[in-house]
């Protein structure tokens, strides 16, 4: 493909690199674009990836390893399309999807990213650990196979698989139990949601991951889907309807929201402690969803909210987005996403990070562990507050 | 120049906890398994693909295995190969000698100048096919490549011997190498990419159609079962901050004298 068949021909010479991207709220901190935070360098900013795909389609420059590494550092946190004052702004993101597309096409991606993308062709997850393994968090919880409840629970990868987030995936379960939800999980015939798989490009694998969950809940006869994971909030709420996939999603914050509202969940035992919230990108700045996790908080007795300076559409990713939490491309440096913001977190005063998102989960608890902040800052899941607040063991 | 590229699908085997020996004794449960391309034919089928597009001529990928097989050859034609044969055989309780008659039968029928195979393959990892096949069709071949170049109707090659030492060879063509992985860097293969290669030629061929039978392929090894290795001594976890156990794993790594 040339510049001329690239989708965004028209419109990818208008970025003149004003830097408005990297912002958070104003031109104070630019370091609001987790990737531009982690090296400092344009280059990996959205202007520079820009810059850098009209160079490469138009054969100014070659594709190199390094090319392919900048424009798979960016985590499709959205900052970038949120704070640029350009019309063209709703495409900038989606002029970097395309070109991580076209290095899709030509087979020339990162070797972690193509272990992502082979791991899920093959067994739905991108850790390459083995679809019967998907169901063992759910050991010893009760929970059960979707079988027509009123509510599907969508768990996703992360909270499948990884040790940390699975505690969260099974608390969220225990929470429902205790509120009398009717609900059920599709264990072991669960699979990818294809949400990292759109924003990494590979567009062909996304629509058939798309298609089969979607054939596979209708024919168990799903209309409602709560995630654990914004991201598959966002796949299923967003992209699954374009290939006939018309659910009612929520995130399950906005369920606990509900049931904490409708005084479903007794949360009178409370959770003492001074809280700060950090917005995953694909809930925040994707789906515009900043309140519900912080009503929740509000309404928890003993909970000291303080807020971050940078939160909502000024919040700055976890860098574990776009795959990132696999393939991290953005790790190793005190400069890393997670450990600024962990240490952004620490500066509030508050003694727990909330968090509403398996990915940010894992990330900002690894960071917390590599600032050796561990005796006063812990990561929780906004599950794991409310299930305490609600006196589950 | 024309290139074969003979290619196996084998157990994804990455996590080795999912493997369990079946009540026969001599294969492994595969129900639960997913299956892929032998990791050693990925850098084939890059060094193919890289061949045809310096030099252009036919590349030509070749299985022996049972219609699932075919997964691993569309793999090859979104790489690029012309043409995919699949002979219609399950060749697991074959020996690899017997493998090797069938696939210099195929070949023979073809126009080739290079043969790859991989160096060894993911699951028995006998690593002899590629060296019986030239041998029985006479060409002169290099195992464990690492390198290569061309220059004409010549090849230059290095392979890869014990500790990090390498061998040069300059071999004439037609010629078979076998290839170590880490010669390249294996592309991609995109679901798109995999999608159109479904429309490209896929012959299948039977034993009888190369003027083979089962029961005259005679075979020198015969499997008597499969066992684990004996587990060694337990795995040592380290535990305590960051700093604190980078420490620690220094001082074995140092003590054990690894450093």
């Amino acid at each position: 493909m040339t510049l001329a068949d690239f989708k965004y021909s028209d419109v990818i010479h208008r970025c003149f690199r004003c830097g408005y991207c990297k912002f958070p709220i104003n031109w104070m901190d630019v370091n609001n674009c987790p990737a531009y935070a982690r090296f400092r360098i344009e280059t990996y900013s959205c202007g520079g990836r820009l810059w850098l795909t009209r160079a490469w389609l138009s054969d100014e420059i070659d594709w190199t390893e390094h090319l392919a590494e900048i424009l798979y550092s960016c985590t499709a946190c959205k900052n970038c399309e949120v704070k640029c004052p350009l019309r063209f702004n709703a495409d900038i993101l989606n002029m970097i999807v395309a070109a991580k597309s076209e290095m899709v096409e030509r087979g020339k991606i990162p070797a972690a990213v193509k272990e992502f993308l082979e791991n899920i062709q093959r067994h739905g997850n991108p850790y390459g650990t083995s679809r019967a393994k998907r169901a063992e968090w759910i050991e010893g919880t009760g929970i059960e196979q979707y079988h027509g409840q009123d509510l599907l629970y969508y768990v996703g990868c992360v909270g499948s698989y990884d040790t940390r987030a699975q505690q969260s995936a099974r608390v969220l379960g225990k929470v429902m139990q205790k509120a009398g939800v009717s609900f059920g999980v599709l264990g072991n015939d669960e699979s990818c949601d294809g949400n990292e798989v759109s924003k990494l490009g590979e567009e062909t694998l996304f629509e058939m991951l798309a298609e089969d969950n979607i054939a596979q809940f209708k024919e168990l006869g799903v209309q409602r889907i709560v995630t654990l994971s914004p991201h598959s909030y966002n796949a299923m709420k967003n992209d699954y309807p374009t290939y006939g996939g018309e659910f009612d999603v929520s995130h399950y914050t906005q369920l606990l929201l509900r049931l904490v509202r409708d005084s479903k969940l007794d949360i009178s035992r409370g959770f003492k402690a001074k809280v700060t919230y950090h917005d995953p990108c694909f809930l925040g700045r994707w789906n515009a969803e900043y309140e519900a996790p912080r009503a929740i908080l509000h309404a928890i007795p003993g909970v000291e909210l303080m807020e971050m300076e940078r939160n909502r559409d000024g919040s700055l990713c976890c860098g574990g987005g776009g795959g990132n939490f696999y393939i991290d491309l953005l790790g190793g440096s005190e400069s890393s996403p997670a450990r600024r913001r962990v240490r952004e977190a620490d500066e509030t005063g508050a003694n727990i990070l909330a968090v509403a998102c398996p990915t940010c989960l894992t990330m900002l608890e690894d960071a917390v562990k590599a600032e050796e902040l561990e005796d006063r800052l812990a990561v929780r899941d906004i599950a794991e507050i409310t299930a305490e607040a609600c006196g589950i063991e | 120049m024309d290139i074969v590229a003979c290619i196996k699908r084998v157990p994804d085997t990455s996590e080795t906890d999912d493997i369990k020996i079946d009540a026969s004794g001599k294969d492994i449960e595969k129900s639960n398994l997913a299956f892929k391309l032998n990791d050693w034919d990925e850098y084939v089928l890059e060094t193919a693909a890289q061949l045809k597009e310096k030099l252009g001529g036919s590349f030509t990928a070749i299985s022996v295995g049972p219609k699932v097989w075919e997964e691993v050859l569309r793999r090859a034609l979104a790489m690029g190969a012309d043409k995919a044969i699949r002979v219609d055989e399950d060749v697991v309780s074959l020996d690899p000698g017997c493998v090797a008659r069938i696939l210099s039968k195929v070949i023979e029928g073809l126009r080739y100048d290079l043969i790859l195979f991989g160096a060894q393959s993911e699951d028995f990892g006998s690593g002899q096919l590629g060296a019986m096949v030239a041998e029985m069709l006479g060409v002169p071949h290099a195992t464990l490549v690492v390198s290569l170049e061309t220059e004409g109707k010549v090849i230059h090659v290095c392979r890869e011997l014990e500790a990090g030492a390498l061998e040069a060879y300059s071999i004439e063509l037609p010629a078979l190498l076998t290839i170590q992985t880490g010669i390249n860097r294996p592309r991609y293969i995109s679901l798109g990419g995999i999608k159109r290669a479904m429309k490209a030629e896929l012959k299948v061929i039977s034993l009888d159609n190369l003027g083979l039978s089962l029961n005259g392929l005679t075979q020198e090894l015969k499997l008597e079962r499969l066992e684990f290795p004996h587990r060694g001594k337990e795995a040592v976890i380290i535990s305590g901050l960051p700093r604190e156990s980078a420490e620690k794993l220094a001082h074995i790594l140092y003590s054990s004298g690894i450093f």
